[in-house]
Formats: structure tokens, C-alpha cells, sequence
């Protein structure tokens, strides 16, 4: 029986140093290895060929958070993003709340946005909200009205229930929708938040117009998100085995494209926002990676994975190269924040 | 959905110029009650767009907000107990969001718009 699994060799990748976001390469080799069968390699190709339409990676992203979204709540709680630590500590799970508090906390700071009863945000967009932690929590500690936005109707109904629970329902809502094409009119909202979702992002200068478009004039804009180091002056593209790495971690994960902390400071530029900053904060997010994988030898994280579905599992599995990511300095955890001019 | 969300939402499909209000269709809607913050009602105002919110509440039901209204109505505890009530308390739990200009349908699940467009409209 030939194997559904096609191995091809993808076409030279050259990543710019100009503001042109590297493309992760069309889903390739899916290196099912011992676990293969051919359900699974069946499976994973036509994952594979689906991902590679735009329609197909925001059904990816649906399905793989619709899926995974309960066992991440079961484990971590309603954030679900890095933490933030002091660099060089293991951390325990129990410190990964506060650490992830933390990281909100870090990113308003860095912003420098106001707690000033006059100045603080009073409309905000949570784009890629997830189960809406950082929604309620942004709402609750401005009084502010929140809007968050994600492909997966599992996290949006899952968002509302835990923000009437938390009496919450009548300042934060949530819609089904697409960061790309963002369901609000021009300059909407005084803060402009997208934790950890820029990586799901195919066409990063979209996303970033939008979030320019939808927010007011003055307002900040926060994006904290994984990106691949900057190339050195000489480089005209990462190297082959770095390109290869982010492609096995971009099929699991539904990550259709990396680019650099410097792409989204050029995107901003050149959308002409103001006050652009970023930082790199891969050392503060190091402890992370391994907790995770150590919750899910856990009992409670092993039998939630396993009641879980295949999506679920492989990106778990898949857990050991983003630690390698990070350790070869490819992978880094990068804050860029900057404001819509008045 | 609350008819405060409604009056943020608009229809993003390429090349619509008039995207905004979307005509709201509702099959089933409950009244939650909310404290009434006057404060909050105030702060508000100035960002609601009024004749969608006239228009969206009527399908509801709620004919008491007046046709037009001005910051100096904000005053009276009539005209704030009216105006909570239709942005705050009526929930939209299953029924559609309606393009103005391409009669394109956003059905409302449980109480949440789905704005996603399909491939062609982007």
C-alpha cells in the first residue's frame, strides 16, 4: 500500500531581513516515526493538506483549541499563556499562576499603561482570547469594558460561562471571529491586547493593521508572542536545521508563519505607530516549557491527554522541541508594544 | 449577545462601505438583570451609536427609548433606567446579525455572534 505520507523536498525558504515574514513551509514530512500506522499517517497528511489553505488553518486552529482547551484548563486554569519568571528558576506548577498574572502585569508595565482613573483603558480587545483569561482580568482591574475574539466557538462559550461565573458578564463578551478580519469599526478600543496569539498569525502584516485599524487614536497596542531570533546583518535566511525545527513545531501547533521581533517593529513602523518598544524575554519564560511537560506526567495530565484527541497529543508530543527552540536561541519570546497616534 | 456588544459589531466583509449597524434578528432573547451604574451609563453615552441601539431593542421588543437622545438626558434616573435596560439586560441567545449592505447572515449561538467570513468575502 503506498503511503499516504508524502516526502518532498520543499523549495528553498529565504527568509528576508526586510520586513518580510518567513512562510513556514507547506506541511512536509510528518515524522510520525514508531507511532506510525497508517490511520495516523492518513490522518496527519490530510491534516496536512488542509492546513495549507487559509480556510484550513483557521479550521485547524478551531479544532486544535476546541480540542485541547479543556485539558489545558483542567491543568493550568483559565490563562494560557508563558508565565513570567525570574530568570534561572525551576518552577513548580503551583507557582505558574502568579507567573502568569505576572506576565500581564509585565506587559502593561512595559507599555505604560495607565492605572489613572482618567487615563486607563476603557474599552479593550483581547485578540486570540483563548477561555478569556486575560479578558476578565484586564476588565476586572480597569473597570474597563473587554472584547475578546477567537476561531475556536468551544473557547468563546467556555470564556462566557467563566466570566458570568465570575459575575463578569455584563463587561466582557465574546465573539467567534477572525484576528485578520477584526468584526469592529475603526478605532474602537483604548488598549489593543494579543497575548500569545501572533503566532497563529499567517500574514503578520494584517494582523498587525487590524490591530492598528481597531484601535482608537492614542490607544496602546500590546503583542506578546513567539518569534525566531533576528537575523544578523549578513544572513539573508535562518539555517536549515533552525528552518527545520520551526517546521515541526509549526505543524503541531498550527503556526503558519515565524518572523523576528524585528519584523514587527518594521510592520509598525511602517504603519506609522508610535512609541514602538520590544524585548526579549525568553529567559523570563524558560521554566516554562519544562513545567509543562512535567504536568503531563502527571497523573491528572497524563488521563486528561488521553481523554484528549490526537491534536491534543501531538502537541504535546511536540512539547521537547520548542525547550530545544529555545536553547538554540531560535526560538524567542518577544513583547512589542507601541501606540496608534492621536 | 448584549445590545452593548451589538453596537460595536460590523460587518468586515471586502469591499462592504456600509458594514454598520447590522440588523439584528433574534429567535430567542431572556432579560438578565444588571446593577444599574450610572457612572458607567454616562461614561458610555458618548460612544453608543443611538439609532442602533433604538432599532436593535425594538426587535426586542423594548419600544421605551426615545427616538433621540442627548447627554442632558443623562440626568434623569427614567431615561438611565431605560437605557440600562436596553444595552445591559437584554440577551440575545440565538438569532442572527444581518449585513446592511449584502445581506449576509452572522447567526448568534448561545449568546455569540460568529463573525468569521468565508473564504470568498475576504
Amino acid at each position: 500500500m503506498s503511503t499516504l505520507l508524502q516526502s518532498y523536498t520543499p523549495p528553498s525558504v529565504s527568509l528576508r531581513l526586510r520586513p518580510r515574514p518567513s512562510r513556514c513551509l507547506r506541511p512536509l514530512r510528518f515524522q510520525v516515526g514508531r507511532m506510525g500506522n497508517s490511520v495516523v499517517r492518513a490522518q496527519a497528511a490530510t491534516e496536512a493538506t488542509e492546513a495549507a489553505t487559509s480556510e484550513g488553518l483557521k479550521k485547524g486552529i478551531a479544532e486544535f483549541y476546541d480540542e485541547s482547551s479543556g485539558v489545558w484548563e483542567s491543568v493550568w486554569g483559565d490563562h494560557m499563556h508563558h508565565g513570567f519568571y525570574e530568570p534561572d528558576t525551576a518552577a513548580s506548577l503551583s507557582d505558574h499562576r502568579p507567573a502568569q498574572i505576572r506576565m500581564i502585569e509585565e506587559a502593561l508595565s512595559f507599555a505604560g499603561v495607565s492605572d489613572d482613573p482618567m487615563k486607563k483603558p476603557k474599552t479593550i480587545v483581547d485578540v486570540g482570547c483563548g477561555i478569556g483569561g486575560s479578558s476578565r482580568y484586564l476588565a476586572k482591574k480597569y473597570g474597563a469594558q473587554c472584547r475578546g475574539i477567537t476561531l475556536s466557538p468551544v473557547q468563546a462559550q467556555r470564556a462566557q460561562e467563566l466570566a458570568a461565573a465570575e459575575g463578569l458578564a455584563d463587561k466582557v463578551s465574546f465573539q467567534v471571529a477572525d484576528a485578520l478580519q477584526q468584526p469592529f469599526p475603526d478605532g474602537e478600543f483604548d488598549l489593543v491586547w494579543s497575548m500569545e496569539s501572533g503566532e497563529h498569525m499567517p500574514d503578520k502584516m494584517k494582523f498587525v493593521s487590524e490591530l492598528a485599524r481597531v484601535a482608537a487614536p492614542g490607544a496602546t497596542i500590546i503583542i506578546v508572542t513567539w518569534c525566531h531570533r533576528d537575523l544578523s546583518p549578513s544572513e539573508d535566511s535562518l539555517k536549515p536545521d533552525e528552518i527545520a525545527l520551526l517546521n515541526k513545531i509549526c505543524d503541531a501547533y498550527y503556526l503558519p508563519a515565524w518572523c523576528s521581533a524585528s519584523d514587527y517593529v518594521n510592520i509598525a513602523k511602517s504603519l506609522s505607530l508610535e512609541n514602538i518598544k520590544t524585548a526579549d524575554w525568553s529567559d523570563n519564560v524558560a521554566p516554562f516549557w519544562p513545567a509543562v511537560i512535567r504536568s503531563a506526567f502527571t497523573w491528572q495530565g497524563f488521563t486528561s491527554l488521553l481523554r484528549s484527541g490526537w491534536k491534543t497529543i501531538r502537541g504535546a508530543l511536540v512539547m521537547p522541541l520548542m525547550i530545544e527552540g529555545y536553547k538554540k536561541n531560535l526560538i524567542k519570546f518577544a513583547v512589542i508594544t507601541c501606540t496608534k497616534p492621536n | 449577545m448584549r445590545l452593548l456588544t451589538h453596537n460595536m459589531l460590523s460587518c468586515n466583509i471586502k469591499g462592504v462601505t456600509n458594514g454598520f449597524p447590522l440588523k439584528l434578528e433574534a429567535d430567542k432573547w431572556v432579560t438578565k438583570e444588571v446593577d444599574l451604574n450610572a457612572d458607567f451609563l454616562r461614561g458610555i453615552f458618548p460612544k453608543i451609536e443611538w439609532s442602533a441601539l433604538l432599532a436593535a431593542a425594538r426587535v426586542l421588543g423594548f419600544a421605551e427609548l426615545p427616538e433621540q437622545a442627548d447627554a442632558s438626558m443623562l440626568s434623569s434616573d427614567d431615561f438611565l433606567r431605560r437605557f440600562h435596560h436596553a444595552l445591559l439586560e437584554l440577551h440575545v441567545e440565538e438569532g442572527a446579525l444581518v449585513c446592511p449592505e449584502t445581506g449576509r447572515k452572522f447567526p448568534i449561538n448561545k449568546g455569540i455572534p460568529n463573525m468569521l467570513l468565508h473564504e470568498d468575502e475576504v
